[in-house]
């Protein structure tokens, strides 16, 4: 990797965990890191004057993520064809598994308001996971150009 | 990128062209971005305060934490998406220049320091809208130049 584009990685890294902060920050302000909350958030709750989400209200917000996630866990993980990583089997289980917990945290709400309730917990567990491969990969990245 | 591994990319007739229209693209993304925090959160400080915390006199609201927070998640995102590409071409175009490295990482930097500072302002203290209104402006300009000068890197006989 030429000199000047550690740079530009390691400036992506420190972007991407503002963008993980944040992302936390809304969980916890908008929804919350309850099964209750969760279940509230998409189902409504009469004494918190929360609306039920519909299923084309949720498409509507997921539908721009569903692109950004994508976006985010390619740029993200092709990074790490720059380190000493590639090819490995524990690399290639961290893709699969990032964009895994990625489907999952998008699509899991629809199966709540299936009323499957358990779902909420694949709603935070799938939120967690990306938020933990994220950072994984980040000190993965930075590590590989700091030794570099 | 298929763009990093192009040997001379001011002789390749296909990604000249290419390169040049997303370069004007991301030259008319900051111009732009300008106008809209104009008519937004506000270009300098008393407007961007007035937008996070409103005022009991005018009888304006402040800015509702899942908006604020949802406002910066994704300005985040943008920035992140097109800096990263900004810087990536502008390195491919003059990394053998002293004074790339330089504004490349003021302009990184002061994003980032942009940002941070916003959500410290609203969280924190509001003295942070000082900071977040000179390091708008520094990106801003930096990454204009970057611009300007990535185009004239690849356009220059």
């Amino acid at each position: 990797m030429h000199s000047l584009y550690r740079y530009s990685v390691l400036y992506f890294l420190l972007f991407s965990l503002l963008l993980l902060g944040s992302s936390f920050l809304i969980f916890e302000h908008k929804i919350g890191f309850s099964q209750l909350e969760v279940v509230h958030y998409y189902l409504g709750d009469e004494e918190s004057f929360m609306i039920a989400k519909t299923p084309l209200g949720l498409l509507k917000i997921i539908l721009p993520h569903i692109f950004a996630f994508g976006l985010f866990m390619m740029v993200l993980l092709h990074f790490l064809v720059f380190t000493n990583k590639r090819d490995s089997s524990e690399v290639l289980f961290i893709i699969y598994a990032a964009f895994i917990a990625a489907f999952l945290e998008l699509f899991s709400p629809f199966l709540i308001l299936g009323g499957v309730w358990v779902f909420a917990y694949v709603k935070m567990a799938s939120f967690f996971a990306m938020l933990g491969i994220s950072l994984y990969v980040s000190y993965l990245l930075f590590v590989s150009i700091i030794k570099e | 990128m298929r763009f990093t591994l192009i040997k001379d990319l001011k002789k390749d007739r296909m990604m000249k062209p290419i390169l040049g229209g997303l370069l004007l693209f991301i030259l008319l993304y900051i111009v732009a971005d300008i106008f809209v925090k104009q008519q937004t959160i506000g270009l300098f400080s008393a407007e961007v305060a007035l937008t996070l915390f409103g005022n009991t006199e005018e009888y304006l609201d402040p800015i509702s934490k899942a908006v604020f927070l949802e406002t910066l998640h994704g300005e985040v995102f943008f920035l992140m998406m097109i800096l990263l590409t900004l810087s990536a071409v502008f390195v491919r175009l003059r990394a053998q220049k002293r004074f790339s490295l330089a504004l490349l990482n003021i302009t990184m930097s002061s994003a980032l320091l942009a940002l941070l500072s916003l959500a410290f302002a609203y969280f924190f203290s509001q003295s942070f809208i000082n900071l977040y209104v000179l390091t708008f402006f520094l990106w801003h300009i930096g990454a204009f130049l970057m611009t300007i000068l990535s185009l004239w890197s690849l356009y220059r006989a």
